[in-house]
């Protein structure tokens, strides 16, 4: 090979490393390290890192706390994924035909989307505020008992809940408007050449049409609510008793709270695991309904 | 016929008002509260709007913890990383899309596989590389650990597939080099998806929560949100100060709000672009 000839082969690679390089230092090693981690213990501050095998593994899987996390974990995304699709999905449909100053509501349900977590979330501890907060004040207007929302057990997830699907639905509802456009109005026409009644036409033909949609919100969405932690970290850190501590929350906790490194890692790996198998799960399905 | 479609879309109006009433109506409470005094936010039934508006809360909070620091630095980090991105991104894209070499298929499964580990469970390993680096507590980390990322990579392919490789066979014809046709032909005619990379990595960024707090503990080098939960958790010591709490927090948002009002179209057009950056 000519030196030149060598040179011109290496280009490519050139134009690759600006991104490969940060990508290796800080994604893929550290994914390798962490996996690494979740076979030592490690307290962070001894110097040696004890190898232990698939104890942290086996240790994690009897721990009741795991469980705990992993149920209030699944409820987090099952509470706030299946309403933004739905909620998301009934606006777009109440929108999507002609309605005057539909871009203004538009603008305004999608806000919340681009304000940071955090300051969107002091503002709703304030509304969630036992004595005086907004929420309890209108309960109480209501006629109804007054709700310790971040504070019982039984409903602080709820209001965990209630700040994510907030911020989430106007952009799920963008989303579906745009697919929805792209469902062929002749189709539709057809099918009411038919007879069919907009139930019909609905479950038929507008819904198979916007199912990649569906599927897209669905994986991005779960993805997120695995990793929610802002909402989480400024509204109850987790409390009160464990009802809002999810995966992440733990993984955090015993990292950088109580140095557990070796459990945090093992927590992180299921994490990688699971949104490895939504991640496959998505290519699959889509490579299956790209052949119509 | 038509009366039933006027009259459905009266109700739709309505409908429509009283949701996003409801969905915007924590904004305003924000604004409402940070006008009153500590008397008046505890009074019972509230007010909806203040007795005597005290814009002053707005400068008294701004004045009570360095926000003018935070947000700095907030804007410097989200500007840098955007620059970062644009630059790799739009160079990785092209090397994938336009050029041949042995190591793409690699490259390009490396980077799908990026796509799928969740950026969170890799903060505790990244933490450790990043003070291995000593780039704990510096703007470089902050920057640096962020500047790659997969989203704008498939963003930015995307959008590279669409323009013929005809262009970049006679930028080469000519003898320009791959850099010139990249920054002079392709990028020209796919700016909006740069548009809209730089758009959202910015919110994004500026955002950005979770990570930059753990990897800065110098209160200087805080980004807004971190420094906003401090002054809540601290200064505002959980609800004792709830007006001057309400006050930095509208100015957190407000510069996003302003972002998000000037540039609507480009944000929304990026819902048509990410649900494709995603398939193929």
């Amino acid at each position: 090979m000519t030196r030149s000839k060598f040179i011109s082969g290496l280009k490519p690679v050139l134009f690759t490393l600006p991104a490969m390089i940060p990508f290796v230092v800080f994604w893929l090693a550290p994914l390798l390290y962490v996996f690494y981690l979740s076979f030592t213990e490690w307290d962070f501050m001894s110097p040696e890192k004890t190898f232990v095998g698939l104890n942290n593994y086996n240790e994690l899987f009897h721990n009741p706390a795991f469980y705990k996390a992993l149920k209030v974990t699944v409820l987090f995304c099952a509470g706030s994924v299946l309403p933004v699709i739905l909620i998301g999905l009934g606006l777009a449909l109440l929108m999507s035909s002609k309605l005057k100053g539909s871009t203004f509501y538009q603008a305004l349900l999608f806000s919340p989307w681009v304000t940071p977590t955090v300051a969107i979330s002091i503002v709703w501890s304030w509304i969630y505020e036992p004595d005086m907060g907004l929420a309890n004040t209108v309960l109480n207007f209501l006629g109804l008992e007054k709700i310790g929302w971040l504070h019982d057990p039984k409903w602080a997830l709820v209001g965990v809940l209630i700040v994510t699907i907030w911020k989430s639905v106007g952009w799920a509802m963008i989303f579906y408007l745009v697919a929805l456009r792209n469902v062929p109005a002749d189709l539709l026409e057809a099918a009411d050449l038919d007879g069919a009644n907009p139930v019909q036409k609905f479950i038929r033909i507008t819904m198979p049409l916007i199912s990649p949609t569906t599927l897209f919100l669905f994986v991005v969405q779960m993805i997120q609510a695995l990793q929610a932690y802002d909402q989480i970290n400024v509204l109850t850190q987790g409390g009160p008793s464990g009802s809002t501590r999810t995966l992440l929350y733990m993984y955090y906790q015993s990292a950088f709270e109580s140095f557990q490194i070796g459990e945090a890692s093992t927590v992180a790996m299921v994490l990688v695991f699971m949104c490895m198998l939504l991640s496959l799960f998505s290519l699959g399905v889509s490579n299956r309904s790209t052949h119509y | 016929m038509s009366k039933i479609t006027r009259l459905g879309s009266v109700l739709r109006h309505l409908f429509f008002a009283v949701f996003a009433l409801m969905m915007a109506f924590p904004f305003y409470w924000m604004v409402t509260s940070a006008l009153k005094t500590n008397d008046e936010i505890w009074r019972s039934p509230p007010t909806l709007w203040p007795e005597t508006p005290l814009w002053g809360n707005f400068v008294e909070a701004w004045n009570q913890a360095p926000f003018f620091r935070y947000m700095g630095n907030s804007i410097f980090v989200a500007i840098s990383i955007v620059i970062f991105q644009v630059i790799n991104s739009g160079m990785m894209a092209y090397a994938l899309t336009h050029m041949k070499f042995r190591l793409k298929g690699l490259f390009a499964g490396v980077i799908l596989f990026g796509y799928m580990v969740p950026a969170t469970a890799v903060y505790l390993p990244g933490y450790l590389i990043l003070s291995e680096l000593h780039l704990l507590n510096s703007y470089a980390g902050l920057i640096l650990s962020n500047c790659v990322s997969v989203f704008s990579i498939f963003l930015i392919r995307q959008a590279f597939l669409q323009v013929p490789h005809e262009l970049v066979e006679a930028g080469e014809v000519d003898g320009s080099s791959h850099m010139r046709i990249l920054w002079t032909i392709i990028v020209p005619i796919t700016r909006s998806s740069f548009a809209v990379l730089a758009l959202i990595t910015f919110i994004d960024q500026y955002n950005n929560y979770f990570w930059p707090m753990l990897i800065t503990k110098d209160p200087n080098l805080q980004l807004v949100s971190a420094g906003l939960r401090s002054f809540f958790v601290e200064g505002g010591a959980y609800g004792l100060k709830w007006p001057l709490i309400m006050a930095a927090s509208a100015f957190t948002i407000a510069p996003l709000l302003l972002v998000f009002v000037l540039t609507q179209k480009t944000i929304m057009q990026s819902v048509n672009m990410t649900a494709g950056s995603t398939k193929g």
